[in-house]
């Protein structure tokens, strides 16, 4: 029977061998966690970034995992649970200031803010990784303005290339109706209104709100206001034009690929990151080599409002001040410092701030002709919305009402569903 | 006498309990901590209003989490294809195994393992793997039934297979099929040639139709690897998870939801623990009254 | 007649058959010759059923994308002294091919549960079986009633107790939960119930301590059904994806569905390193399969014959 005890015993050490972290004598490690945020889902880019990273700074490990959007957030949130979170995360401020650091997960970032940062940062930035009460949750690092795409050759080839402005990049709400008729009378898939998954939701929301000039939310952020007059004409209209179809079983990074694929004709899941992405052809051309043109969303009013993304760093609270401080230090690091320029580049975004210690990071893309034409794009940027209370439930009941309505449910009663479940969870 | 041979029982007792516990000790000892304590945690918290959140206290609710429950249509629909799918899966294995190994347990040797190794192979290839080339297989736009039926024209309109609700769920059904009768088709293989073959010739004598013979004396013989087939069968499509999660996840508009996702679904998107756990409490009823029943049943049989 | 009849009944069913058959081995031949295809060819929008040109340039990526140690022994318990609650590395291997250590991770995982599952079933087995003790009764019930319970139901607590354990995100967080499924006791119940009484009985007389009874002639007596318990466990632990998913976070701990998993999930799927990942997780069990096949099915079999 000892024999017994001990062999057990035995076995329950065998299989504590494997797994955990490396442990470094007198180093501090801390985890990062990053979404694939342009090259930061890269993990040859990041190693590079890391290395640089940790060579200026003697005494500080950082080991990395790669999230994707698909599951990244339950990923998070299991890890949460698990007591296991990171020590460092890399996302935007709906995640770290509008949700985890809601629920009081993250370390308040304020004092990394110095008066030189204030003076550097975009204003509607700032206003994005600051919570109500003044704290922030999230360090900013880059930003870029989500649009939409449209495959050129299949435009040209119908005729439909004198609806948009190549110049300015934009058409109007008539236009894309207009568009979308010729396109689908070749070819019934002209643009999907994906809704399955986490990610890409931004362009749903796009879409929709631009084309009458709804809004997503009131303009304090406190409430969800997709249930307005504008949003439901818009909605409707997308259910009800032949071409446009409401597809649950696809999610934003799949409609990318039908659309690289030739299958769509248009992509609202679509930022600079798309347009430079080189796996199955040139940055700009489709898989066949039909030309990708990047396109602000259509709408009735003077100018679009493209919904922005904003990407930085936040500190999970782990209970280690050593930690907290090493997260601190890197994020200075990263976004801060003579480094920066590299650290934005790697994202293939463009920089939160115009200097960095004294580094101009306004001219990092000179000379590079996708990233100057994109600029064009940039002035669009609308409000940045995404901090309203209740954001990670209202983004999952927004799928759902996605679903419904391509099931043929009634746009008014699926949205204001939307709205109440969303305010809800806006009032918690 | 009499005195002292209860106390040698008494002792005998004693000594049987110590031996018998110090044996399921190990196996007590997972079960315990890793099954029924979760249990009755899962239990427990199924009372309160548990959410994430690092400073948010638990409240008690008593069974305010049930309540909601059974006003919930999410949940009820998640229920109702729960069912739906242990109720399509489980007598489809079952006759489709049997089928196959009545078809192939008469065939050469060669060919009946390499039948059965082929009809395994989903099995061991692994779920997620074998989803991946699936969600392929029913994707709207280049998906292979939609090219099949298709060029064959049987419909003239793609149809998106996983994004419609009237299909999505069958769809499920369909590759849990695949991934469930690759081992049915093996015991029932293995069962069929046990058959005692003296009293199939003896019934074949007697003028006895290939179908008689099947139900009067095979079926009989085979049935208690019907019952196995049909419990792990069930466990099995009641741990159905993957597919889901890497399919539809739940959707379109919750059309293919199932309990078990939706506890996932409601703990780590909607961070409602508590409800999470009522649901989980809700299951572990139905199942535990289900297993009992089954159990019952395969005793009586013996 | 009766035979003719029977004869084209015959004909019927091989072609059923056979058309089935090629219908469960599509999803495999799928992976292997997607795995070879260039990027062109898989995204193609209609299926070309054979690469023209075979490359190799998915596995080339399935290899480079991330690395991590072939294997990394810790210190036992040390979890639970270190400042973070992560075990210390006593000893890691050469840097490889995450996918490589993926798998690693999965072999490890699917022969720890199932050898602990094996030893600790068959003596619980044998136990419930053969010895008549106060509770037996009131823990089969139990057993029985937990059997078919999915863990699904219990995640969140059991997450909250791995991490109170600090076992989160360790091959332990999942391999424990499957050793203490109930399913396994009950089919070595099943297999020990057939041990003659008369037996136990003279070994007692013999003065056999109980151990010995266990090892000398229990253990010969159930062998073919932990042949088909190890079997059994061993598969279905490695298809255990959802304990995988909930309990395993950091890459290098990820198991090969999960690696897969985490690839579909990617914002750009690349549907060539997915088969290139699904063929590397597939194409070594499957081999082992055929190769054992006998002892699979034999194996396979035992459990329903008692069970």
């Amino acid at each position: 029977m000892k024999k017994l005890l001990a062999l057990v015993l035995t076995l329950c050490m065998v299989f504590a061998l494997f797994g955990g972290s490396a442990a470094y004598a007198d180093d501090v490690t801390i985890s990062l966690w990053t979404y694939p945020i342009g090259g930061w889902g890269n993990s040859e880019i990041v190693d590079k970034l890391i290395a640089d990273f940790e060579a200026a700074n003697p005494g500080i490990k950082v080991t990395v995992e790669y999230l994707a959007y698909a599951d990244g957030d339950d990923k998070v949130n299991t890890a949460i649970e698990g007591n296991a979170a990171p020590d460092l995360i890399m996302e935007g401020p709906e995640r770290l200031v509008a949700n985890w650091g809601a629920k009081g997960y993250m370390v308040d970032l304020a004092e990394l803010w110095d008066d030189a940062d204030k003076a550097e940062i975009l204003p509607v930035v700032q206003a994005a990784c600051f919570n109500k009460a003044g704290a922030s949750y999230e360090y900013p690092l880059c930003m870029t303005a989500h649009c939409m795409a449209i495959n050129l050759n299949r435009f040209q080839a119908v005729g439909a290339d004198k609806l948009i402005d190549l110049d300015t990049h934009t058409w109007t709400t008539d236009q894309f109706i207009e568009a979308v008729k010729l396109l689908a009378a070749e070819n019934p898939n002209v643009a999907a209104i994906y809704c399955s998954g986490q990610g890409g939701d931004q362009g749903t929301r796009a879409i929709i709100n631009n084309l009458y000039g709804g809004t997503f939310t009131d303009a304090d952020h406190t409430k969800y206001t997709a249930d307005s007059p504008e949003n439901i004409k818009a909605l409707e209209l997308l259910a009800g034009l032949e071409g446009v179809n409401f597809d649950p079983a696809i999610n934003g990074g799949e409609e990318i690929n039908l659309f690289r694929q030739g299958i769509l004709d248009m992509a609202f899941c679509w930022n600079i990151g798309a347009q430079l992405n080189t796996d199955n052809n040139d940055a700009g051309l489709t898989n066949d080599g039909d030309t990708i043109v990047c396109m602000a969303f259509p709408t009735d009013q003077a100018q679009p409002a493209l919904c922005g993304g904003i990407w930085g760093f936040g500190i999970f609270d782990n209970g280690s001040a050593e930690k907290i401080e090493a997260a601190k230090t890197f994020i200075k690091y990263m976004a801060d410092s003579a480094a920066t320029a590299d650290a934005v580049k790697a994202s293939t975004y463009f920089a939160v701030r115009d200097t960095a210690d004294g580094v101009d990071l306004t001219k990092i893309y000179d000379g590079n002709e996708i990233m100057s034409e994109y600029t064009k794009l940039m002035p669009f940027l609308g409000d940045y919305y995404q901090v309203v209370p209740g954001w990670a439930e209202a983004r999952t009941a927004w799928w759902n009402m996605l679903q419904k309505v391509g099931s043929g449910a009634d746009v008014t009663e699926a949205v204001t569903e939307f709205c109440a479940t969303a305010n809800a969870a806006a009032g918690k | 006498m009499r005195k002292s041979r209860s106390g040698l029982n008494q002792s005998l007792v004693r000594q049987e309990t110590i031996a018998g516990y110090l044996f399921l000790l190990p196996s007590l000892f997972f079960f315990l901590v890793f099954v029924v304590y979760p249990m009755f945690m899962c239990i427990y918290t199924s009372f309160f209003d548990s959410n994430m959140g690092k400073n948010t206290v638990d409240t008690f609710i008593g069974f305010g989490n049930y309540k909601e429950l059974f006003q919930d249509k999410i949940f009820l629909g998640a229920l109702r294809n729960t069912v739906v799918i242990v109720v399509v899966a489980v007598p489809t294995v079952c006759a489709f195994s049997l089928w196959v190994a009545s078809a192939i347990t008469d065939m050469k040797p060669v060919l009946t393992s390499a039948f059965r190794v082929i009809f395994y192979l989903p099995v061991v290839t692994g779920s997620v793997a074998v989803t991946v080339v699936w969600k392929w297989m029913y994707n709207n736009y280049y998906g292979i039934f939609n090219y099949l039926l298709k060029s064959a024209g049987v419909i003239d309109k793609n149809i998106n297979w996983l994004g419609d609700a009237r299909y999505a769920l069958w769809c499920i059904i369909l590759i849990l099929f695949t991934t469930s009768v690759g081992q049915p088709i093996v015991l029932y293989v293995s069962a069929l040639g046990n058959v005692d073959q003296s009293l199939v010739e003896a019934a074949e004598v007697d003028g006895a139709t290939p179908m008689q013979v099947f139900w009067k004396i095979k079926w009989p013989q085979i049935m208690p690897t019907t019952l196995y087939i049909v419990v792990i069968t069930t466990i099995n499509s009641f741990q159905c998870f993957a597919l889901i999660q890497l399919l539809t996840s739940g959707g379109p508009n919750h059309s293919t939801d199932t309990v078990m996702y939706y506890i996932y679904y409601t703990a780590f998107k909607l961070y409602r623990y508590g409800y999470g756990n009522a649901m989980g409490v809700v299951l572990m009823l139905i199942i535990a009254l289900l297993s009992a029943v089954q159990f019952k049943l395969g005793q009586s049989q013996d | 007649m009766k035979n003719q009849k029977s004869k084209a009944y015959r004909i019927f069913s091989l072609v059923i058959v056979i058309v089935l058959a090629i219908l469960f081995t599509f999803p495999l031949y799928w992976i292997i010759t997607g795995s070879f295809k260039t990027g062109k060819e898989i995204n193609s929008t209609t299926p070309v059923w054979w690469p023209t040109t075979w490359t190799l340039k998915n596995y080339e990526k399935l290899m480079s994308k991330f690395k991590a140690p072939l294997f990394e022994l810790t210190v036992p318990f040390s979890q639970y002294f270190t400042e973070d609650g992560t075990p210390s590395v006593a000893f890691a291997g050469p840097t490889v091919p995450a996918a490589v250590r993926w798998m690693v991770n999965t072999v490890w995982m699917a022969v720890a549960a199932m050898l602990l599952t094996c030893l600790t079933a068959s003596l619980a087995g044998y136990a419930l079986a053969k010895k008549r003790f106060i509770g037996r009764s009131l823990i089969f019930t139990l057993i029985v009633c937990a059997m078919a319970l999915p863990k699904q139901v219990i995640l969140i607590p059991l997450i909250r107790e791995m991490s109170a354990l600090k076992l989160y995100n360790t091959m332990s967080a999942v391999v424990y939960p499957i050793v203490g499924w109930p399913f396994g006791v009950f089919l070595m119940k099943q297999f020990a119930e057939g041990i003659p009484g008369e037996i136990l009985e003279s070994a007692r007389i013999d003065g056999a301590s109980e151990m010995k009874t266990f090892t000398t002639i229990v253990y010969p007596m159930i062998k073919p059904g932990v042949g088909a318990l190890a079997i059994f466990t061993f598969i279905s632990s490695w298809n255990d994806y959802f304990m995988q998913l909930i309990m395993l976070s950091s890459n290098k701990n990820l198991t090969i569905s999960l690696g897969i998993a985490n690839m579909q999930a990617e914002n750009q799927t690349d549907f060539g390193l997915i088969m290139a990942g699904a063929a590397f997780a597939a194409v070594p069990i499957i081999i082992v399969f055929v190769i054992f096949q006998k002892y699979f099915t034999k194996g396979i079999t035992m459990g329903a014959v008692k069970g």
